[in-house]
């Protein structure tokens, strides 16, 4: 039985997004704002030994490193506080801010900036994960250019491994990817009336912003109000970045006691914002006479780009995820973010999951077509259950529907007689994946370091303010957690009041990231509901708060990265359908299918955006979305060169979601953003090796990588 | 600011592009990704723009001595609307980009700006076009190919406005258009090719083969097509290895941020062997 709270009710912002009523921040008014624009570095790797600054026209400012306030910082405060607000002894990447300039007009301030001359002394970069590991031109990152390295462990795999009746390796990469989320970045500081530094931003975690901007600055937090514009897309890309922008900004407002805004070209979005961090994952694994898994020794490398921003998280993430849906009895994981001379990656929807699941699925592929076995039948002998140990040793304590939900999608999608019918190499193929995503930060994250809060009030007007962090994003947060709240109220949606947060009036209820809105504050959005609820009949106003508290069945240890690394996991399968034509190599999508469990739907049609549009993502991550590095620069910097889906490049999705109810979740719910991310790619190059009948290992699958494959076989 | 003029008439429009060296402007979508500019700024033109679209003279789109001319201010939507435009042209307009800029842009603008991944030029290459130019004293028809001498490089001088596109009767029996792009929309040319073949019973007439994107400019071998033509069908058959290694070697494609070197060659002459196998016994 569907639960009654996953009926769809229409989006509370589709009208004003698709009407063009939504003021997004570039078309708010500030009076008398200025505009920044950034003076980049040129080069990758380099000393900064001069920097000659042309004369300004009046009304116009050189903002650098020595208008930092004192008691201020060049630094950035993010997960770690590596990166400067403005570089001034050093650049690590193209792109990085040396300094703003700001002034009235912006195609005045493009000449001015490329009319500063800055003397270099150019050092050797590292720019690939290779080259970082041999320390090309010495260490950029301490003395190894290791931001982060992990050894996880699980049960006796040198023992396992001894009794292998065969070993087989596996490489397999992932390359970056670009956000292109619907709006550029863009924020506007300006300084208050009432002696407060305010900042409007697009983007996804307002009390991230105040935080480095008031560490920046060097003033109490509550100095800085921090306000969210509409926002159009983040994915990831508006987590971390904003802070960059805010903290120069920042400095630049009050230097010159003016709003001043900075409002991103596509271009230069795409050459110098952070991207998804590519990967290198080896593996061996040890196989009995059966062919099934009894070890792995798994070796996961990102390529972290310049400064360290949350790599070590994204590590994290990518390591606890490499086995994904199985339980191999026997592992050894290793596990390092490189320091290079590119732009810092950075968080990406999935945020080190995608890497890690595409790929262990397609190993796992591998291993059933090295050793001649039914791919399916052989994941299927592998598959974790309810009580399964993680690769941190943690257990699984949800149902794990996936036997039920292979029986689904294959009805769905007529997988087995298709496997059976398309020959390998017959040009057609059919593509499977398994994936899960934890729902919530990563080990400690929520009961350490968030621990979110909600608020909820009556007011004397009778409607209720819900007084929670996290934006809407595209992802229908305006929409499900009024549901929430006005299911548990017994209210209709529109009496229920949601803004864009703004850090003087909203607790701190943590970032919009990590498929934790739905999972985590959503839940806090219930019991603050519930306990206003039962306040209802009192007089005036009520205001109740929620904390989070993590669920008593759960332990972590931090030290060791051992125990439970997510409170609940969202699961999924895809099948992807393929015809690769023999004369290109262009791949034709046949048809997408999907099958989710994210515990109940907040509203079955949010959900299926998400499933949409989180799958589409994932075939441009795994089809289409090449971008490559040359010198330190991205090589495809325009939308007409990084090319992400059309409408035309794919078909409909036919998706389905199975209930399983979470104990700690909204009405049940769990996270949904990131999973729905998680299996595309894997499924597709899956179809595509069937079809060609030789191994896929790398993403993006692009014809010339098919090419390459079919020819030098 | 960007200094732009609206002539009223088409002889004013030469008069004025001979006077202040202004840049034709007709769709504008090659030129105002060419200048853009940042957002906010005004864009910067490195000469005065003339605007062409709207002028009558450049409008039309008659048959005359059996051969079509399309004037150069109709849109890429207009002519793909247009019953005497050929099916080849057609087919290779119907994938460049998108319905709204195919609503500006026109072939004109396509064949000035000159990009040897030009879809649409690739095609008038294999259907054997000419472009009339004009200014203020005189006018006179180039083939396409003696047209455009290099990527964005041409033969317009600086008095000169393309007018016309004027393209002889296709009587080919066997065509085939392909792009291969960094997507199925919206996107530009990793290579295509554009191929037209006229057979009589089992012999090859005529046939005209043209590559995009595998070389400076669009590729095309008149001296390849004698051979082929006249032969039987038969004959073709025998001698196709041999043609396709000759045009294998003039395919010399570069690496770049769409495609890589290799992939276009292998591609380019699997489109093409595949062409000729289509013609051939």
């Amino acid at each position: 039985m569907k639960a009654q709270i996953s009926t769809p009710i229409r989006r509370v912002d589709a009208k004003d997004k698709t009407s063009g009523a939504a003021r997004y921040l570039a078309d708010m008014s500030f009076e008398g704002m200025l505009y920044a624009k950034a003076v980049r570095s040129e080069r990758p790797r380099a000393k900064i030994l001069r920097i000659e600054v042309p004369r300004l026209p009046e009304g116009y400012t050189y903002v650098d490193a020595s208008d930092i306030p004192a008691g201020g910082k060049n630094k950035i405060e993010m997960i770690k506080d590596d990166w400067p607000v403005f570089a001034d002894k050093e650049v690590r990447f193209v792109g990085e801010t040396l300094a703003l300039i700001v002034g009235p007009d912006r195609g005045m301030l493009n000449r001015l900036c490329r009319e500063v001359k800055v003397e270099y002394q150019d050092l050797e970069p590292a720019l690939t994960i290779d080259e970082a590991e041999s320390l090309k031109g010495g260490a950029i990152h301490g003395t190894d250019n290791l931001y982060a390295d992990y050894n996880l462990r699980k049960g006796d795999p040198e023992e396992a491994f001894k009794k292998a009746d065969r070993i087989i390796e596996d490489e397999i990469s992932t390359g970056y990817q670009e956000h292109i989320y619907m709006e550029p970045q863009g924020v506007v500081a300006r300084p208050e009336a009432d002696g407060k530094l305010g900042v409007y931003f697009s983007g996804q975690c307002p009390f991230y912003v105040r935080h480095a901007v008031a560490g920046a600055m060097g003033v109490d937090e509550e100095m800085v109000r921090v306000q969210q514009a509409v926002t159009g897309g983040a994915f990831g890309g508006k987590e971390h970045y904003p802070d960059v922008i805010s903290t120069s900004l920042a400095v630049a407002a009050r230097k010159v006691g003016r709003p001043v805004g900075y409002f991103f070209d596509r271009v230069e979005d795409i050459s110098y914002t952070p991207k998804r961090h590519p990967s290198r994952t080896t593996f061996r694994t040890a196989v009995d006479e059966r062919g099934n898994v009894l070890a792995m020794d798994i070796d996961v490398k990102l390529n972290a780009g310049a400064y360290e921003s949350c790599s070590m998280v994204v590590l994290q993430r990518a390591i606890f995820s490499v086995n994904s849906v199985y339980d191999i009895q026997n592992v050894k994981i290793r596990g390092r973010a490189f320091a290079t001379n590119n732009v810092p990656s950075d968080a990406y929807r999935g945020f080190g999951a995608p890497q890690g699941l595409f790929a262990m699925e397609v190993h796992m592929s591998h291993l059933a077509r090295t050793l001649g076995l039914s791919d399916l039948k052989y994941k299927s002998r592998h598959l974790i259950k309810k009580g399964g140990l993680t690769v941190t040793n943690g257990r699984i304590h949800e149902e794990v529907k996936l036997p039920e939900m292979i029986e689904r999608i294959d009805e769905m999608s007529d997988y087995r007689r298709k496997v059976k019918e398309f020959k390998k190499g017959s040009w057609r193929g059919v593509g499977f994946s398994m994936f899960n995503h934890g729902s919530g930060f990563t080990g400690n994250g929520e009961q350490e370091i968030i621990r979110g809060v909600v608020k909820m009030r009556k007011r004397s007007d009778g409607l209720v303010d819900l007084l929670v962090s996290n934006v809407e994003m595209g992802q229908g947060l305006q929409t499900t957690f009024r549901k929430i709240a006005a299911m548990v109220l017994d209210l209709p949606v529109d009496q229920v009041v949601y803004n864009d947060p703004n850090t003087d009036l909203v607790p701190d209820s943590g970032p919009t990231c990590a498929s934790r809105s739905i999972a985590i504050v959503g839940y806090l959005v219930q019991e603050a509901a519930k306990k206003l609820k039962a306040r209802w009949g009192e007089e005036g106003e009520v205001l109740v708060e929620h904390r989070y508290a993590h669920p008593p069945r759960l332990h972590w240890d931090q030290e060791k990265l051992d125990g439970d690394a997510y409170p609940s996991y969202g699961w999924g399968i895809n099948v992807i359908e393929v015809e690769v034509d023999p004369l290109t190599y262009e791949v034709e999508t046949k048809g997408i299918w999907a099958i989710h469990d994210v515990g109940v739907a907040i509203d079955e049609k949010v959900v299926e955006g998400q499933v949409d549009g989180g799958i589409i993502q994932a075939l441009g991550y795994g089809s289409l979305e090449k971008l490559e590095v040359k010198d330190g620069r991205f090589q495809q910097r325009t939308m007409a060169d990084y090319t992400i889906p059309t409408s035309m490049d794919f078909p409909r999705i036919k998706s389905a979601l199975v209930d399983n109810p979470y104990e700690y979740g909204p009405f049940g719910a769990k996270g949904a953003g990131e999973l729905v991310f998680d299996g595309a790619a894997a499924a597709f190059a899956d179809a595509v090796q069937m079809a060609i009948d030789r191994d896929i290992s790398r993403i993006p699958v692009t014809p010339e990588y098919i090419m390459e494959v079919y020819e030098n076989d | 600011m960007v200094e732009a003029y609206r002539p009223s008439s088409l002889e004013e429009a030469l008069k004025i592009r001979a006077d202040k060296g202004a840049l034709p402007f007709a769709g504008g979508t090659d030129l105002m990704v060419k200048y853009r500019y940042e957002s906010g700024a005004v864009p910067e033109y490195p000469a005065p723009v003339i605007f062409l679209t709207h002028l009558e003279e450049i409008r039309k789109i008659y048959s005359q001595d059996g051969e079509l001319h399309l004037g150069a201010g109709t849109s890429l939507a207009e002519l793909m609307s247009h019953s005497e435009v050929p099916e080849l042209l057609k087919e290779a307009v119907r994938t460049i980009a998108a319905p709204g800029l195919r609503n500006t842009a026109t072939l004109a603008g396509n064949i000035c700006n000159a990009s040897p991944a030009a879809d649409g030029v690739c095609a008038l290459y294999a259907l054997d076009s000419r472009v009339k130019l004009s200014s203020p004293r005189s006018s006179r028809e180039l083939a396409i190919y003696e047209f455009i001498t290099g990527p964005g490089k041409t033969e317009l001088r600086e008095d000169e406005l393309l007018t016309e596109i004027i393209i002889p009767r296709d009587r080919s029996t066997t065509r085939l258009f392909r792009k291969v792009g960094t997507r199925k929309a919206n996107a530009l040319s990793k290579l295509s090719i554009a191929a037209a073949a006229r057979l009589s019973g089992e012999r090859v007439d005529e046939v005209r083969i043209a590559l995009g994107a595998v070389a400076p400019t669009v590729l095309r071998s008149v001296e390849l097509e004698k051979q082929i033509q006249g032969l039987s069908r038969a004959e073709l058959s025998e001698r196709l290895e041999h043609f396709v290694q000759s045009y294998e070697a003039m395919v010399q494609p570069i690496d770049d941020q769409r495609s890589t070197a290799v992939y276009r060659k292998k591609v380019a002459v699997n489109l093409l062997r595949q062409f000729l196998t289509s013609i051939a016994a």
